[in-house]
């Protein structure tokens, strides 16, 4: 259910999230919508850590705890 | 060539709108219908009446709890002088009457396309369990009561606040024992026994409009999500959903009970449970919403009527909006002068 959820997402390039089955509507930053990109294609949190090195500067240290914890926000929505 | 002359109610375009100004609309969208639409209006200040870029003409009419057969009798005056082909009723108190009649209108050359009685019997809110356990979803907890004692008993097995319902119709919530109390007799007084009390739910508002064909097959539907209600629970700002439970739901009810005509299904939805709120046996006020993104229902209706062809089915996208606004019309004495003194514009 969720992972259709996920898939289902429309996202656009900055970063308006519409969930279809719900109405509900979000926003996230940048960060925030490359995360949300690579987990509709089914990467794990190992990978798109290692994805998100290559495309952004300045990363925080403790960055896989990071999309953890987005990745968790997310949960609260049943979004994934 | 001879036009088509549809009469429709619920032309009271106010804070509490009737579905028939929508519904005018999505006609009128459909060019090839040829359509005249003419307004079956109570008051001569419905705002539809003064509205001709979408009503042509329109007549008073009684109040349809009155004498059938001079409800009866006003329909036969408006085909004879005027012409009508079809009537869409829109408000809920004239549902029986067109329901009880049909056969004979259809018989005065009148049109109608509704579910019989005992279709119409079944999405009364004290059938809603059977069809809650059809279709899938959730019932909230409900008590039918007939009795003040029995009030009080469900009331504290449910807990306020809560819902005292009428059996088709009126719903109020009620935070204390005495305002419930004060409710039953109100809702029992109008609608009849037994009376509903019902927990509160939270969630959502997600609704559904849909035509099924009286044979088992939904015609057209659309699923939305309410934003923004007014203080009366009108829906001001609402979007296009694809919540396929609710729209699978709608498919099963219009399939096993072979539903005839407009329905709207309205849902409250608090994550995986989808609550089953009321049946609506009629278009809703917001129908036209249905027909801005590409679902035109009173014209498929309209179509299945007379035996005209029908588009493949209609499909629409999550995430339409639909915003509703206030807008003054300026006009002359004329109008209402021949509504108040003649009955008809």
């Amino acid at each position: 259910m969720s992972r259709e959820r996920l898939q289902q997402l429309a996202i656009n390039d900055q970063g308006f999230v519409f969930d279809p089955s719900t109405g509900e509507a979000y926003t996230v930053n940048p960060t925030g919508l490359f995360i949300l990109r690579k987990l509709q294609q089914q990467l794990s949190v190992k990978e798109i850590a290692d994805q998100m090195k290559e495309e952004f500067d300045q990363l925080p240290e403790d960055l896989v705890r990071d999309i953890h914890d987005f990745r968790e926000h997310l949960q609260t929505f049943k979004l994934v | 060539m001879k036009r088509l002359k549809v009469g429709l109610s619920g032309i009271n375009n106010v804070d509490n709108p009737g579905p028939g100004v929508g519904i005018a609309r999505s006609i009128r969208e459909d060019k090839t219908l040829n359509a005249e639409i003419i307004g079956l209006a109570y008051d001569a200040m419905e705002p539809g009446i003064y509205m001709d870029w979408l009503i042509d003409k329109s007549f008073m009419m009684p109040y349809p709890s009155g004498d059938p057969e001079s409800y009866l009798e006003r329909l036969l005056h408006i085909k004879k002088s005027h012409g009508l082909d079809i009537v869409i009723p829109n408000l809920d108190a004239e549902l029986p009457f067109y329901i009880k009649y049909q056969d004979r209108l259809r018989d005065l050359g009148i049109m109608t396309f509704l579910p019989d009685i005992k279709q119409f019997k079944l999405r009364g809110k004290d059938r809603l369990a059977d069809i809650a356990k059809t279709t899938g979803l959730t019932l909230p907890e409900t008590r039918l009561v007939n009795t003040v004692e029995d009030l009080s008993d469900a009331a504290a097995e449910l807990n306020f606040p809560l819902m005292v319902k009428g059996v088709f119709y009126k719903a109020k919530k009620a935070t204390t024992l005495n305002e419930a109390i004060s409710h039953f007799h109100y809702i029992a007084a109008e609608w009849g026994y037994p009376v509903l009390l019902q927990e509160v739910v939270s969630g959502d508002e997600l609704n559904v409009i849909a035509l099924g064909s009286g044979t088992g097959e939904t015609m057209a539907m659309v699923g939305i999500k309410k934003l923004w209600i007014t203080e009366l629970g009108k829906i001001w700002t609402g979007v296009t959903v694809k919540n396929h439970r609710m729209l699978e739901a709608t498919e099963t009810f219009i399939n096993t009970y072979q539903w005839k005509g407009p329905l709207e299904l309205e849902c409250m939805v608090d994550g995986d449970t989808i609550y089953l709120i009321e049946i609506n046996p009629r278009f809703p006020a917001w129908s036209y919403f249905a027909t801005g993104v590409g679902v035109n229902l009173p014209s498929i209706m309209i179509r299945k009527l007379l035996d005209k062809k029908i588009p493949a089915k209609a499909d629409y996208e999550a995430g339409k909006l639909f915003i509703r606004y206030t807008y003054e019309l300026i006009t002359e004495m004329d109008l209402f002068q021949n509504m108040v003194t003649q009955g008809e514009t």
